[in-house]
């Protein structure tokens, strides 16, 4: 079937489209696409990953169409920003 | 003829036309309902192929409607964002990455430039940048490779949100179907 993955940071975004087997995993998709030789700094140990915004596990399954993901955290304090804005 | 009128339409699925999207639009066209001078991102040479295929004479843009911009995407303020994934759940093409808490990060080659991400973010951490002008021969070639890219993504998209509620759906009546089941279990004596 067919899957994406992808990887984004600020100056350089990545969605591949590849064919996986059908009873792939995220890993195995993820693996798969050969994203991490391009981002080796990437660690899925650490970094959350899922399918179309909606965090996943590493053994969930795929299905045709899914764009896998790998996120990476936000920086921002979210109580910081939202009361910045309120201040104007 | 509405797929003819489709496909003159750059596919930004912005809604500036006062539509959902490029094809509502389209259909409206060919209805007699909508004006061909609705869409800002498909400006002047926009208005002329509709007028060209439709046989009326072209009109100036409708102010109404906005102002023709030069192409730009949509671009993260990263130290701001706070991963509400609202901006994700704006984007007709999915062309943000992110989840809940997490960062998220506009694919700019998969961006339409619809603006559709900006008023929803909580914390107005995305703005617009112009991308550099290409050379007109370059972008006359590309300009029905993203619009035909944006149109797939727009409507696998649309497939997708389908399948969810769909499934969601399903997952209701089978919680429905066993509490029933449950209640009639216990009110036998």
């Amino acid at each position: 079937m067919n899957v994406g993955v992808c990887y984004a940071e600020a100056d350089r975004q990545t969605w591949l489209r590849l064919e996986v087997p059908d009873d792939s995993t995220v890993q195995q998709a993820i693996e798969l696409s050969g994203l991490l030789a391009q981002y080796p700094h990437i660690d899925l140990g650490k970094q959350k990953v899922g399918i179309f915004g909606k965090l996943a596990k590493l053994d969930a399954p795929v299905r045709e169409g899914d764009r896998v993901e790998i996120y990476r955290p936000i920086t921002a304090d979210p109580n910081q920003v939202k009361r910045r804005r309120i201040d104007g | 003829m509405i797929d003819q009128i489709n496909s003159l339409l750059p596919q930004t699925q912005c809604g500036k036309c006062g539509y959902r999207g490029c094809l509502p639009y389209a259909e409206a066209i060919a209805a007699g309902k909508a004006d061909i001078n609705r869409c800002p991102p498909g400006g002047e040479e926009g208005i002329q192929a509709l007028a060209d295929l439709l046989g009326v004479l072209p009109k100036p843009l409708d102010s109404a409607c906005g102002e023709h911009k030069p192409r730009a995407v949509a671009t993260i303020i990263e130290e701001d964002c706070i991963g509400c994934a609202k901006c994700l759940a704006a984007c007709p093409v999915d062309a943000i990455i992110g989840a809940a808490k997490q960062m998220h990060t506009v694919i700019a080659s998969e961006c339409t430039g619809c603006e559709l991400c900006i008023a929803p973010c909580p914390v107005d951490c995305i703005e617009m940048r112009e991308i550099p002008a290409e050379s007109p021969v370059l972008a006359k070639r590309l300009k029905p490779l993203r619009a035909e890219l944006a149109r797939s993504r727009y409507e696998l998209r649309g497939l997708r949100l389908a399948r969810e509620e769909a499934e969601k759906a399903a997952r209701a009546r089978e919680k429905k179907a066993a509490l029933l089941l449950k209640m009639q279990a216990t009110a036998k004596p």
